[in-house]
């Protein structure tokens, strides 16, 4: 009686409560040796291979950084606050000007104007409801005035320089 | 050093500090997670594809690590079962990978027949089904007894024993044909 194919694979893996016997009946049939010596080549085999190296490492996505904005060039650095300096200088600079032009400046009447368009409106359904051709009378828009376009654009330019040197500041943090 | 604790419990804070602690854990271990791929896969970029997603998805789920378990171990045993899972999941046999070196022909005589018997022993493995493979890698590379196999693949203790024996006896026949 030979021993099976499990208690061998069960001796070699040190898995088996009958090592002793089966020790005694490999001393004395070879067949049962000779296929022990088998299955042992195998385990020898397999403990032979070789690790291998990667060709690339793989904590490379842990160990970089997420792509960061650019590091601003240093006179880009110096530029916002010059801005924000030139900013506050116009600013301070508006202010008088601004005090002297606004009580001039004849803002344009939203109700005013509304009224104008409104009257029109009357008038063209009443030429309608006659069927006469409508007549075409220009509505008076309001003038501006250069200083009140001028203080507009000043204004605009300011709040723009001011804006982009702060958006600057945060970029350099 | 920093012990593999320090760096797990650094890296479950999610921050930039956590994934370079990671990271180091990776470096640590990358080439036997990578070995264990290849052994199973015997393709070399499908084995690194799978050694990396071995470690996003540990990284994933770091937080559910039991710190008191020895990371090294986990790691392969999570790269077998995710090897195991690819394999079943293909329908088509991929190419399998020559190891060997284009210069081969310049190296000693001895050093030839190592890589050649190391092949072998390789294609051997990978002609042998997902299942078969998975045992022989818990076994003899990650020396896991047969019931840890068991609970780590989910099937029965007698499932393990007749598929490793199996595979050994399959080697044993292809390798002894190669000699």
């Amino acid at each position: 009686m030979h021993l099976t194919e499990e208690q061998l694979n069960e001796y070699l893996d040190e898995a088996t409560t009958e090592r002793a016997q089966i020790e005694a009946h490999l001393s004395s049939c070879e067949e049962c040796a000779a296929r022990l010596s088998t299955l042992q080549n195998v385990f020898a085999e397999l403990d032979s291979l070789p690790e291998l190296e990667l060709t690339k490492s793989l904590a490379a996505p842990f160990t970089l950084h997420p792509s960061l904005p650019a590091q601003l060039p240093k006179f880009l650095t110096l530029t916002a606050f010059l801005q924000a300096a030139v900013a506050l200088v116009a600013l301070i600079v508006a202010v008088p000007f601004a005090s002297a032009l606004l009580p001039q400046i004849e803002l344009p009447s939203f109700t005013k104007l509304f009224f104008q368009i409104q009257t029109q409106w009357t008038v063209w359904l009443d030429q309608l409801s006659t069927f006469n051709l409508p007549t075409f009378q220009p509505i008076n828009l309001p003038t501006l005035e250069m200083s009140s376009l001028l203080f507009t654009l000043a204004g605009v330019s300011v709040l723009w320089i001011l804006g982009n040197g702060l958006l600057l500041r945060n970029q350099m943090k | 050093m920093p012990t593999d604790r320090d760096l797990i419990l650094r890296a479950r804070r999610g921050d930039a500090e956590g994934r370079e602690a990671f990271g180091e854990l990776v470096t640590r271990y990358q080439t036997s997670v990578f070995n264990v791929c290849y052994r199973m896969l015997h393709e070399r970029g499908e084995a690194e594809d799978l050694a990396q997603e071995v470690f996003i998805r540990a990284y994933d789920r770091i937080h559910t690590f039991d710190i008191e378990r020895e990371f090294g171990p986990w790691i392969r045993r999570v790269a077998a079962n995710l090897c195991l899972n690819h394999l079943e999941g293909q329908k088509v046999t991929a190419e399998l990978d020559d190891e060997r070196d284009a210069d081969s022909a310049q190296l000693p005589e001895s050093v030839q027949e190592i890589r050649e018997r190391s092949e072998q022993i390789r294609g051997a493995l990978a002609s042998m089904p997902a299942h078969y493979r998975v045992v022989i890698e818990l076994r003899h590379y990650q020396e896991l007894s047969y019931e840890e196999i068991a609970e780590e693949l989910k099937i029965p203790l007698s499932d393990v024993k007749s598929h490793l024996f199996r595979a050994r006896k399959i080697l044993a026949e292809k390798l002894h044909a190669s000699n």
